[in-house]
């Protein structure tokens, strides 16, 4: 089994550099999780300290301004030792995060539903990188390991959203629904990658089985079974807080934007500048913008639902309230899925020198402005307007070139040819 | 010590006048080293409860009073303060600091009410009715500038009869207390400045002062159980004079420098010429009167004061009885001597101008400076404005006992603190000095952070206090116009609960200076162009993916095709031809 | 995006290849020009104070009469603590200062760099302002030595005169800390890193007692011993560590008060004569881009201002008719405008060159030609990206493809492009049926060019990981064998990429397109971390970019002739030989420089060896063994 050792070798390497990092380095994982590109007021490690803190010290985290994040994080850590003095396990655990990560994109990878879906089938299907390949892209890419290092809670939710995309590419419907339960449960945007997923999971189902079930039985049975499972969820949470207020604390938070930390993205900026007359207003189109990709990826590509899946994911990582490079890197290590897409792109080169770009000029002007304050907030805000942009432009190309692979199967008088769009 | 039990004793003997009439006042001065004068007002005026209900008011202020009862309020602290006390140089804080207030303005009040809601809203009322009173911006005490301490405050009077009392504390560390605030202070005095020593406050002399705090106390005060209560209110002035600044003529206040010939040099000193002069600074006390120390004349007493009695000693100056002392005046007057003679006290003439003139003398023996029970020094860590960490020191210097207190922090909502990185520790015991915590988060713009800790300090040790924090960046509109100048944090406030306890009720106080919490700010003057941008990049992503959406592929040879008729093949058409001829030429 | 798709039809062109060297060569020449142009008067700006709280020279000032004599008296005091101890001096101006009235406290200090001991003590004294609150304070330095290693008698006896003098005004709105530092450049650091608590206590003591935020500091260097000495002008230096500078209207403010109200003339930057020509003012802009570029600490104010605590030096120089009154009278009234501020210094500039006392180029102006000179490089990366793209044989659009790394993928390639090599012979078809239409088209269009992203990365990254290995040398070298270490890194350095490119021939043959993509990722990383340096430091941004131009331009070639010439000219232009050079040509020893940069690493926190050796050195290395790899082909 050479592919099997290469596994081995790969997470082996990857869970030796992490752990690496974490003891040879203490003072890393504190100050990575202070910057505001890796973690967030809804990710950060710190902030989940203090949530703890006050857990552990019978104060409700939830009345408080600092601590946004779910209330079944507060037992899971409240179990380990405390990291401020035995930070071991702690770094222990989120390295396994990560393995099972890249263990559930290698499954996505050899579930082949990026080239081959059942009413789909791509004309460079041979053109593909080998799950080891894919997962090694993402344990490898800096963001990613940054992301681990600063313990940001982002890297659970990357690890739900990654196991039921995994799952419904398998055809597993309960694991998919539980997965994609807690992903919602804990950064609430990811229940807007149910439906393709639940596509992907009927075409997986429909493929396995030579009967396809009902599609709308189908669909009605899982919509009630997530209802079910995040309800659940929320309902224990209620009993172990005692109250409901962390509704407020957590989802209304997300909703809401009481706290304009500076991060990669693109509202905080914009809501600090907003006038207050229309503050409410701008939430509502930015929430119905980013909700308003959904349906229509769906609708246009429901022939490839994996794609819209991660199309959707980097549109998360450009247009929510919190962003950070973690929503990035989820993204990334999902694009090379689609390596036969590549030859179809044409922008790639800016893109990702922008994006190079922006890593490296960011911190760079976040220091001017913070701490050398000879620039001011416009020099860091020019630099997440410069990194959603190029998100944006990869994201885009790989959709026109995705929906140019659609074309070619139908067309393929036309390969290789200039089409226009009419 | 001895000098230190001599205090204590003057500072009873001052506070703890009997309660026979209904109006006393007195004036303590009290020399502080390096060439500096503590003088510390008191003016106590008494209104019977029965009368209070009926708002007949003779002493009492009817403005104030109908405040009160307005709001419900049954016992009021206010606190004006500019400088800072130098525990170092002056030792020990005038009435233990119980009538001291953090820098700017600090008010706590006791108010009756059903619930905490109706508290609250009586307690706006309060405050927005008090800053119209004392022309102070006390209105801008909020939720978010409010806490409701636990262990820091104990009431001051008898609440026997009274239910259902809540206490509110807010402070405004931003205020600059200034004259405007003093004229109305006097206008609650029965002789409004023009009799007795109030005749002395001048605004430019006050707040000229190193130190200078105005207090406001109301409480209730009843003989025994069930016995007749009157409203006590004692309105205190505390100012520390530096002598030399405050003798200079208010026409020429520039210290310009004086003529050589006025200086003392050192003739000892190898080099010492004409044209070079080290100074001698002379140990000797200065010379000074109370007419060009407070700028204006002592106006005799005020007639509504005792006769008789100890309460009829309304001027009182705390010396080493060899300093010499005359009194100018045309009036009769009487001089006391008490506490072995270390206190002097004297009877006003009543309508005749007074005067204490003390010419410079050299001294043997040193003055009296009382130890004090703690000395606290708070500071802000780190640079940068994104985070930082806040440092207390407080010092024991008592070789003897352990001190037990109780530690107030106050924050503004924009200040996140981290609890669990708070560390407290003792430079010479290993366990854990924080004995009990109460601790209430703050809610962004909605609350404060509220912490207060019960830490015992061991003998002659220093405690270091420290906790994280992390700033918020605010929205536009929440900046003040001077947004760079950074906010600022109100004093912490400690109270020792033992061994010392006071005479009274008062209780013992100190507070650390405030904090300048620098928050980092947006740029003001471009929301329209951030709308612009972010719109346009989020237009860009929108526009293109949901183009590809919408629409469908074609080859580039069938679009003119589609395209040949209407208008737009007709240009397309034109075009071409211009093309082909500018080719041909 | 229209824009866009012309460039990417653009890209199809054969012609495009042709270009970038000319386009890169353009930049490198718009951005010298654009930087000589700047001292003219179109381009240049009077100076202005924009705070309107700093009101300059607007008050009278007092310090006259007796004071003088004080002065002198003082002065005759400092005089005699020259040959005392540490401890005894220090304890002696504490007590001076006791005597005012003020809180005195000392802190004592010790540093290790380049094997020497560096430990002295620092005193200061606090004034608690009568109106203040201990929230803000203003700093008063005067080092016991300056710069050039003279005893600062005036200096040290002003700032004791000036305690006692401000001590009795009532006016202060902020504390006046009054710090004496045991030498220019690591006592004010040790004390500021003190203040912010920012430092390492097995060095550095704590502060015994602290006041508010500091709002800016001023130092006096003032020499003249204890008979006085009569200066010409006032030398306002302002560079910080790491080329940072204070807020433009600082120096504004002492410019206007020494100029306008003491008839005092300003100079900077060691421009002794400056009438205010085209060559004067480039000099002075030039000597402060080099002084900027080091990024070290030219007076006791430098420390202050990675703090964001807005710091000059007051240095007086020639032989004049100014006395030491009028510096102190310049001071005091630099004092009563701070005093004045209401907000912390942000109206004016931080990033200018100063042309002279009174006229300056914003970063607006100047900023271009640093980033032509970045842009250079990023062009170069991707025409050398798209030449990588191209197969042998042009085919019907040559694609890009993201650069991500992956061993199984390389392989992959190889075998890739093999079989090309072999189908292109023959045209193959491939067939292709949907519902019953069936289609021809030639197989090459199945196949995209491939690039060999694996190697060159590796290669990259390590030259990159390489510097490290000359940082720590040079950081913890004792100085002894500094000549020696820096001899023989000299030499390695220069045969160095000779023998990797020879290593890289017998062990791994890369093919030519990796030896471009090697060279292209190099110049695309230096483009990227010069661009984002430009931001922080322009003039290092700047003199580097300089330095390290012809990276775009050599090639790997197989005429050995051009290769030996090209790697002669990369021979010359290497680091360490340009370090040479400089010394040399600036008249210091190597082992002073080095010596320096090492305290600076360990005690100022200097980043400039960092930017060498992690940012220079490494494209020059990769630029060298491309050229080399042409030699041994």
């Amino acid at each position: 089994m050479p592919l099997d050792q290469q596994k081995a070798l790969l997470f082996g390497s990857a869970a030796a550099v992490r752990l690496l990092l974490f003891t040879a380095f203490p003072s890393l994982p504190n100050r990575l999780a202070g910057r505001v590109e890796v973690s967030t007021p809804v990710t950060s490690f710190k902030r989940l300290q203090e949530g703890l803190f006050l857990y552990t010290h019978n104060v409700s985290p939830y009345d408080g301004g600092v601590y946004h994040q779910a209330p079944l994080l507060l037992p899971l850590f409240s179990l380990l030792p405390n990291p401020s003095y035995y930070p071991f396990a702690t770094s222990v655990l989120f390295t396994m995060v990560d393995l099972l990560s890249a263990l559930a994109l290698a499954q996505i990878a050899e579930s082949g539903q990026s080239v081959v879906t059942r009413l789909f089938k791509s004309s460079r299907k041979d053109l593909r990188w080998s799950s080891v390949a894919i997962a090694a892209g993402f344990l490898f890419n800096p963001f990613t390991v940054a992301t681990c290092i600063a313990r940001s809670t982002s890297a659970l939710t990357n690890l739900f959203i990654l196991t039921a995309m995994a799952k419904a590419s398998q055809g597993a419907s309960f694991t998919f629904v539980l997965a994609l339960s807690f992903a919602s449960y804990l950064a609430m945007h990811p229940l807007l990658l149910f439906p393709p997923l639940l596509v992907l999971l009927y075409d997986a189902r429909a493929s396995k089985t030579k009967s396809a079930p009902s599609p709308f039985l189908f669909s009605v049975v899982h919509t009630l079974g997530l209802a079910a499972a995040v309800c659940a969820l929320l309902f224990v949470s209620a009993l172990l807080t005692g109250s409901w207020d962390f509704l407020a604390a957590t989802y209304g938070v997300r909703l809401l934007l009481p706290d304009l930390t500076p991060n990669v993205g693109l509202w905080w900026y914009f809501f600090t500048e907003m006038f207050d007359s229309f503050r409410e207003f701008f939430l509502g189109v930015f929430w119905l913008h980013v909700a308003s990709y959904m349906p229509g990826l769906t609708i246009r590509l429901r022939k490839q639902p994996l794609f819209v899946a991660t199309t959707l994911t980097g549109i998360f990582a450009i247009f929510t309230p919190y962003p950070s490079i973690a929503d990035a890197t989820l993204y990334l290590s999902l694009v090379p899925l689609f390596r036969h897409l590549f030859p179809l792109m044409r922008y790639t080169f800016l893109a990702s020198a922008s994006i190079l770009y922006a890593s490296f000029l960011g911190p760079a002007f976040y220091h001017l402005w913070i701490y050398a304050g000879s620039g001011n907030a416009n020099f860091f805000y020019a630099i997440t307007l410069v990194w959603s942009l190029g998100l944006s432009i990869i994201v885009g190309d790989s959709l026109y070139a995705a929906l140019r692979d659609e074309l070619d199967v139908e067309r393929p008088e036309l390969r290789g040819e200039e089409v226009k769009r009419i | 010590m001895l000098s230190f039990l001599h205090f204590l004793l003057l500072i009873a003997l001052v506070a703890c006048a009997s309660a026979s009439s209904d109006y006393h006042e007195r004036l303590l001065l009290r020399p502080l080293p390096q060439s500096t004068l503590l003088a510390s007002f008191n003016f106590r005026s008494m209104e019977s409860s029965v009368a209070f209900a009926q708002q007949n008011f003779r002493y009492f202020p009817r403005s104030f009073g109908q405040i009160l009862q307005h709001a419900h309020t049954k016992e009021l602290h206010v606190r004006f303060s500019v400088g800072r006390w130098d525990a170092d140089n002056w030792g020990q804080r005038p009435w233990h600091g119980a009538r001291e207030g953090g820098t700017g303005v600090e008010l706590w009040a006791w108010i009756e009410a059903q619930s905490e809601e109706e508290a609250f809203s009586r307690w706006l009322t309060l405050v927005n009715s008090l800053s119209g009173l004392f022309c102070a911006s006390l209105n801008f005490i909020d939720a978010t500038k409010t806490i409701r301490p636990v262990m820091s405050f104990v009431p001051e009077g008898d609440h026997a009869n009274s239910t259902s009392l809540h206490l509110l504390h807010g402070t405004l560390p931003h205020e600059v207390v200034c004259t405007e605030n003093l004229t109305p202070f006097l206008k609650l005095l029965p002789c409004k400045g023009k009799a007795g020593i109030s005749s002395l406050l001048d605004g430019h002399k006050l707040f000229d002062a190193s130190f200078q705090t105005m207090a406001i106390d109301v409480r209730p005060v009843c003989e025994g159980a069930g016995g007749s209560c009157v409203l006590e209110m004692e309105q205190t002035v505390d100012m520390v004079l530096d002598i030399a600044r405050s003798k200079r003529p208010r026409d020429d206040p520039i210290p310009r420098a004086r003529p050589i010939e006025e200086i003392e040099c050192d003739t000892g000193k190898g080099y010492n010429s004409g044209d070079t002069c080290y100074p001698l600074d002379k140990h000797a006390e200065p010379a000074w009167n109370l007419t060009e120390l407070f700028g204006r004349p002592l106006k005799g007493a005020c007639p509504l004061t005792e006769e008789t009695g100890d309460d009829a000693n309304t001027l009182c100056i705390n010396t080493p009885p060899e300093r010499t002392i005359q009194v100018n005046t045309t009036g009769k007057y009487a001089e006391t001597r008490s506490a072995s003679d270390t206190l002097r006290c004297y009877k006003l003439p009543i309508g005749a101008e007074f005067d204490l003139v003390l010419p410079e003398q050299q001294m043997t023996t040193g003055l009296v400076r009382a130890e004090p029970q703690l000395y606290a020094a708070r500071s802000i860590n780190g640079h940068g404005q994104e985070r930082g960490s806040v440092q207390a020191v407080i010092k024991n210097p008592s070789e003897t006992d352990a001190v037990e207190f109780v530690y107030l922090e106050s924050l503004p909502w924009f200040m996140k603190p981290y609890l669990h990185t708070l560390r407290a520790r003792v430079d010479t015991s290993s366990e854990n000095p924080v004995r009990e915590t109460y601790y209430r988060p703050a809610v962004d713009r909605r609350r404060g952070t509220h912490l207060e800790l019960r830490m015992v300090i061991p003998a002659g040790s220093t405690l270091t206090l420290t906790y994280d924090f992390e700033k918020a960046i605010l929205r536009y509109t929440e900046y003040p116009p001077d947004a760079n100048r950074g906010f600022d944090v109100a004093p912490a406030v400690i109270r020792l609960l033992a061994p010392y306890q006071s005479v009274d009720k008062k209780g013992i106080y100190l507070r650390t200076t405030s904090l300048l919490l620098p928050l980092p700010t947006p740029d003001f003057s471009m929301p329209y162009n951030v709308i612009i941008l972010t719109s346009t990049v989020m237009a860009l992503g929108f526009g293109n993916i949901f183009n590809l959406l919408v629409r469908r592929f074609v080859g580039v040879d069938e679009v003119p095709a589609l395209g040949a008729g209407g208008l737009k093949g007709v240009i397309m058409g034109k075009i071409e031809r211009l093309k082909a001829k500018l080719g041909r030429a | 995006m229209a824009l866009l798709a012309t460039i990417l039809a653009l890209r199809r062109d054969a012609r495009i290849l042709k270009l970038p060297p000319y386009l890169s060569a353009l930049c490198i020449i718009v951005g010298v020009a654009w930087l000589l142009v700047l001292p003219l008067n179109e381009y240049s700006r009077n100076t202005y104070v924009s705070e309107n709280a700093l009101l300059p020279g607007q008050v009278h000032t007092y310090f006259t009469g007796s004071e003088h004599n004080i002065f002198r008296a003082y002065r005759h005091e400092v005089a005699l603590l020259v040959d005392s101890s540490v401890e005894e001096r220090t304890q002696k101006l504490g007590d001076l200062l006791r005597a005012s009235n003020l809180k005195v406290a000392t802190q004592n200090y010790e540093y290790h760099a380049a094997g020497r001991n560096i430990s002295n003590k620092n005193v200061y004294a606090i004034l608690q302002g009568p109106r203040a609150d201990a929230t803000e304070a203003v700093v008063l330095v005067a080092a016991w030595k300056n710069m050039d290693g003279e005893v600062n008698y005036s200096g040290v006896a002003l700032v004791l005169a000036l305690a006692r003098y401000f001590k009795r005004w009532s006016l202060w709105s902020k504390d006046i800390i009054f710090l004496i530092s045991g030498d220019s450049t690591s006592g004010p650091q040790a004390w500021v890193d003190a203040y912010h608590d920012q430092h390492d206590p097995r060095h550095v003591e704590n502060l015994k007692i602290k006041s508010g935020a500091l709002q800016g500091a001023v130092a006096v260097d003032y020499p003249a011993g204890p008979w006085g000495h009569r200066y010409d002008k006032l030398h306002i230096v302002y560079d910080g560590v790491n080329g940072q500078l204070p807020n433009l209207d600082l120096f504004n403010t002492a410019v206007s008060i020494a100029s306008g109200q003491m008839g005092i003339g300003c100079t900077l930057q060691r421009m002794w004569k400056h009438d205010d020509s085209y060559q004067e003012r480039l000099r002075t802009m030039l000597r402060g881009m080099l002084s900027q570029g080091l990024g070290h600490a030219t007076g006791p104010h430098s420390a202050f201002i990675p703090y964001h605590v807005d710091a000059i030096t007051l240095v007086t120089v020639g032989d004049g008719w100014h006395d030491e009154m009028s510096l102190g009278r310049t001071v005091e009234s630099l004092f009563r405008s701070l005093n004045n501020l209401l907000e912390h210094l942000h109206q004016s500039f931080f990033f200018y060159l100063l042309l002279q006392a009174n006229r300056f180029v914003s970063i607006g102006t100047y900023l271009p030609s640093a980033m032509l000179i970045a842009a250079n490089f990023s062009i170069t990366a991707i025409a050398l990206w798209v030449q990588s793209g191209r197969p042998a044989t042009p085919s019907a659009n040559p694609i890009a493809t993201e650069p991500s790394s992956s061993a199984s993928k390389s392989e992959k390639n190889k075998g890739k492009e093999a079989e090309k090599s072999k189908d292109e012979k023959k045209p193959s078809m491939t067939v292709a049926e949907k519902d019953g239409a069936i289609a021809l088209f030639p197989t090459k269009d199945l196949e995209i060019t491939e690039r060999a992203l694996f190697l060159p990365l590796i290669f990259v990254l390590t030259t990159h990981f390489l510097g490290l290995l000359p940082l720590y040398v040079f950081n913890n070298t004792p100085e002894p064998y500094l000549a020696h270490t820096f001899l023989a890194v000299s030499n390695i350095t220069s045969v160095l990429p000779l023998g990797a490119a020879y290593l890289l021939r017998q062990f791994k043959r890369p093919t030519a397109q990796e030896m471009t993509l090697i060279q292209c990722f190099s110049v695309l990383f230096l483009g990227m971390f010069l661009s984002a340096l430009a931001t922080l430091n322009f003039s290092l941004a700047f003199i580097i970019g300089i330095l390290s131009c012809p990276l775009s331009f050599v090639r790997t070639s197989k005429n050995k002739i051009l290769g030996t010439v090209m790697y002669a000219v990369l021979a010359l232009l290497n680091p360490v030989m340009v370090i040479q050079a400089a010394t040399w040509f600036f008249g210091h020893g190597v082992v002073e420089i080095l010596v320096k940069a090492a305290e600076g690493w360990h005690v100022w926190g200097l980043w400039t060896q960092v930017v060498v050796w992690l940012v220079w050195w490494p494209a020059w290395f990769a630029g060298s063994v491309v050229v080399a790899g042409g030699l041994f082909a």
